[in-house]
């Protein structure tokens, strides 16, 4: 081979965007450390503070086993929340979810039910009880169970949307040439295709109602949430641990079995997204977020 | 040859037995929503009363469609503390996430042990929502920021944890492979084959966990754990629908403009 | 030297990918491997470096067992074996130059690699090895962006970088196109003549076995079925090690353009 002249060395790039971009960042990080109305100094207390709630939660006289059905009373309260709301928000969202998917129903209806349901989305549950549910239902668990199936059928109908939209059309089309009606089509040609995939958002939803359940119960919408605000409030640790414990167990518990089935399902059928805030946040679904749960958790 | 057998033309296969596991789950399903609807043991859902209440509910929504925008200066403070309280809990949140995420993914974590105990405590950490850890910390530290902060950081670090983990456990384990091979140890696999396939998603995930502070800043200021909730949770007490609803109102339109750009920024990076 | 003595592996499951195999391989020498998939080729290759462990005998290098080296130990034995895979697995979303130092990552220590503080040294030694393949002035470009010629290219920078003894490839052109493979296969050979690194190649092209194979190991449902030159190895001589005639998939067809 003859000897060639040695193509020169790159220069070194300059990152100036990126560098720009993060040290405006650590700016706004820097300024809101400063400029927040907290005593830093107190940070030094914080452990021992977290310690000591720690140690009279569960060590000092171990947690009060006797309080165990009144805290189970309550998670389950918070369950039944939990379920009822997932069920009203699965049944309004399947229908309302079909109307706004751009292939099944219009352009512009799908549109309008969009915005609607991104309006229902903003509202966490908590707001939602407070405004609309117990000036109707009164404290309580219903109002509770209200509040999660309002939001649930914004956000399951939101994935419901999305998930029709992402269909095969080739069994549409099928279902359509061989001269099926609308509904007929929807039954036979599309259902088949997303019910694995929405079961599974229905049954990821729930688990996430269990949280909502439990957060609610501290405006008085029933549930553990209240035992849990209770016992701190008048300072029974050893109720409060406990109350802390059952939600911790139930949650977990359920998780693992939310889990398991919605992976049975899902296997099933080959579909692609499980779970995970993959579903909150479509963006995610690709980077590996929401696959399948392994083990623990 | 049984009867059915011989009925049946040579050649089809017969119908597969049904499964049991179907009218095992609808009939546990409908037990269970019969249940929770029920008067003694469920929440008690009457459709009739709840019509004949509906009417309560009217006086109270006449008071939340008249907001008394003359509030709004009084709000500005706690929208800044909720503000800050979701930059600093979604920055440290976020940094402690990444080893506690590598911890948790069977490619990068060192060995059975630490892989299990990490997943373990992050399933207790994210079983706990986020309001009983605001009551906890309010408990722990006083009312205030601190306890909002506290509560927001462990909240955090369960949903990145979750979210980092499961992406790496996706990625390409080929740049793993030729570290391996040119006689790289865990942490140096873990920063150059691992972490560069991760970090646009890691990016990502801050600034949704950013966007989720804000939202959950209602939520825990009602126990008194500072920002926005707090001011919420004081009018509610004296029962100022109307200036309730101007902070409602604000954080609607504060978390739409977060979201309008942070979904940007987020599909820029993954 | 390598010597291989009555290596065996056995994977979990049963799968029994190498027989018994004794070989020696002298310093310098230009190995080619070949057989069906699943011959045990890559599982030849990967005993070397430890990357898949033995089940029994042992695999030793100038003296030292690869087999009942400690971690650390394995670590080091690795840094001086450079390795090309068939998928040139680089960090796709990092720059080349990047990539390359991933072959100074043993000697960098942990300390420095982790942080990115590579010494002026270590830079130096991964641009030579890209200017040694002719790449250099892609550098600090993306390593998605290349083709998968120069991919490939990147992955043996990164191995050069290493100083190695020893250069494993693990069907190093089944992925690029049959010009690419001439060119890269001729870069691995002028390697070996140029810096007298022992070089270890999977190829299940069997004319490109005959071009660029010195020596030339045929293997068979993990047993080592022959061991010969490049030139005996003749079509009868393939077919007993393959069990079967040749097919056309098994020759990448064109023939090396005359070198420049």
């Amino acid at each position: 081979m003859t000897a060639v002249a040695m193509p020169a060395r790159p220069a070194r790039p300059s990152h100036a965007k990126r560098n720009a971009s993060l040290l405006a960042a650590a700016a706004v990080v820097v300024w809101a450390v400063l400029s927040i109305e907290v005593d830093w100094t107190e940070l030094a207390d914080v452990p021992g503070g977290i310690g000591r709630i720690f140690y009279n939660m569960f060590l000092e006289k171990g947690v009060d086993w006797t309080y165990l059905p009144t805290a189970a009373e309550g998670m389950l309260d918070s369950i039944w929340i939990a379920w009822v709301g997932t069920i009203i928000g699965a049944a309004l969202s399947l229908p309302i979810g079909f109307f706004g998917a751009r292939n099944v129903s219009s352009g512009l209806i799908s549109n309008v039910v969009r915005q609607v349901l991104n309006a229902i989305r903003a509202f966490p549950e908590l707001v939602l009880v407070i405004v609309v549910f117990i000036p109707i239902a009164g404290l309580g668990a219903v109002a509770g169970a209200l509040a999660v199936g309002l939001h649930s059928v914004g956000t399951l109908g939101k994935l419901t949307a999305e998930v029709v939209e992402g269909i095969d059309p080739g069994p549409v089309e099928a279902a359509r040439a061989a001269g099926g009606r609308p509904l007929q089509v929807q039954r036979w040609g599309v259902l088949p295709q997303v019910l694995p995939e929405i079961v599974a958002f229905w049954l990821y939803r729930f688990e996430i109602n269990i949280r909502a359940a439990a957060i609610l119960g501290v405006v008085g919408a029933g549930g553990i949430g209240t035992i849990v605000q209770e016992t701190i409030n008048y300072r029974r640790w050893d109720k409060a641990g406990l109350a802390i414990l059952v939600v911790i167990v139930a949650t977990i518990l359920i998780d693992v079995v939310s889990g398991w089935v919605r992976r049975r399902i899902i296997e099933g059928s080959g579909a692609r997204r499980v779970g995970g805030e993959a579903l909150e946040e479509p963006e995610f679904a690709g980077s590996g977020a929401g696959r399948v749960d392994t083990d623990i958790g | 040859m049984t009867a059915a057998q011989e009925a049946r033309p040579t050649g089809r296969p017969a119908k597969p037995p049904r499964s049991l596991a179907l009218p095992i789950g609808v009939v546990a399903f409908l037990v269970i929503t019969w249940l929770s609807l029920s008067e003694e043991i469920g929440i008690g859902l009457n459709v009739g009363d709840l019509i004949e209440d509906a009417g309560r509910g009217l006086d109270i929504w006449a008071e939340f469609l008249e907001p008394n925008w003359a509030f709004l200066p009084d709000t500005l403070g706690p929208m800044l503390e909720t503000f800050q309280m979701a930059v600093i809990s979604a920055f440290i949140g976020c940094a402690v996430a990444l080893p506690v995420s590598f911890l948790a993914s069977r490619i990068t974590a060192p060995n059975v042990a630490a892989y299990i105990a990490d997943r373990s405590l992050l399933s207790i950490v994210r079983a706990i929502p986020d309001i009983l850890y605001a009551l906890i910390f309010v408990a722990a530290v006083g009312i205030g920021p601190l306890a909002g902060m506290l509560a927001l950081l462990f909240f955090n670090i369960g949903v990145v944890a979750k979210l980092l983990s499961e992406t790496v456990d996706g990625v390409d384990p080929g740049p793993i492979e030729a570290t391996h091979a040119a006689g790289g140890n865990r942490l140096q696999t873990t920063r150059w084959a691992v972490l560069p396939q991760v970090l646009p998603n890691y990016v990502a995930y801050s600034l949704y966990t950013f966007e989720l502070n804000i939202r959950a800043s209602t939520v825990i200021g009602i126990v008194g754990a500072g920002g926005m909730g707090q001011l919420l949770n004081a009018q509610r007490a004296f029962f100022r629908y109307d200036n309730m609803v101007v902070i409602i109102i604000e954080l609607f339109v504060i978390v739409f403009v977060i979201e309008f750009f942070s979904i940007r920024l987020r599909r820029r990076l993954v | 030297m390598i010597r291989f003595e009555n290596a065996s592996v056995v994977y979990p499951g049963g799968v029994h990918a190498l027989k018994n195999v004794t070989l020696e391989i002298p310093d310098g020498q230009m190995v080619v491997i070949v057989g069906l998939s699943g011959a045990g080729k890559s599982t030849l290759i990967r005993v070397i470096n430890g990357l898949v462990p033995l089940s029994d005998g042992d695999v030793t290098i100038d003296g030292v067992s690869v087999r009942h080296a400690r971690a650390g130990e394995l670590r080091e034995i690795r840094s001086r074996i450079g390795m090309i895979f068939q998928t040139f697995n680089l960090v796709k979303r990092t720059s080349v130059l990047n990539n390359v130092l991933l072959g100074r990552l043993h000697d960098a220590g942990t300390l420095r690699s982790v942080l990115g503080w590579y010494r002026p040294e270590d830079i130096e030694i991964a641009m030579q090895a890209l200017e040694r393949v002719g790449i250099v002035e892609k550098a600090y470009v993306r390593a998605s962006n290349l083709s998968g010629g120069q991919q490939q290219r990147v992955g043996i920078a990164r191995a050069l970088a290493q100083n190695p003894k020893i250069i494993l490839a693990d069907e190093p052109v089944a992925s690029l196109d049959p010009p690419t493979s001439h060119v890269v296969m001729r870069d691995l050979q002028r390697i070996n003549r140029e810096l007298g690194i022992s070089t270890i190649v999977n190829l299940h092209f069997l004319d490109l076995a005959r071009v660029y194979g010195e020596r030339i190991i045929g293997m068979r449902q993990g047993e080592l079925v022959y061991d010969g030159t490049g030139a005996e190895a003749d079509e009868n001589v393939f077919r007993d090690i393959y069990g079967r005639s040749l097919t056309a998939d098994d020759l990448l067809g064109e023939p090396a353009a005359a070198p420049a």
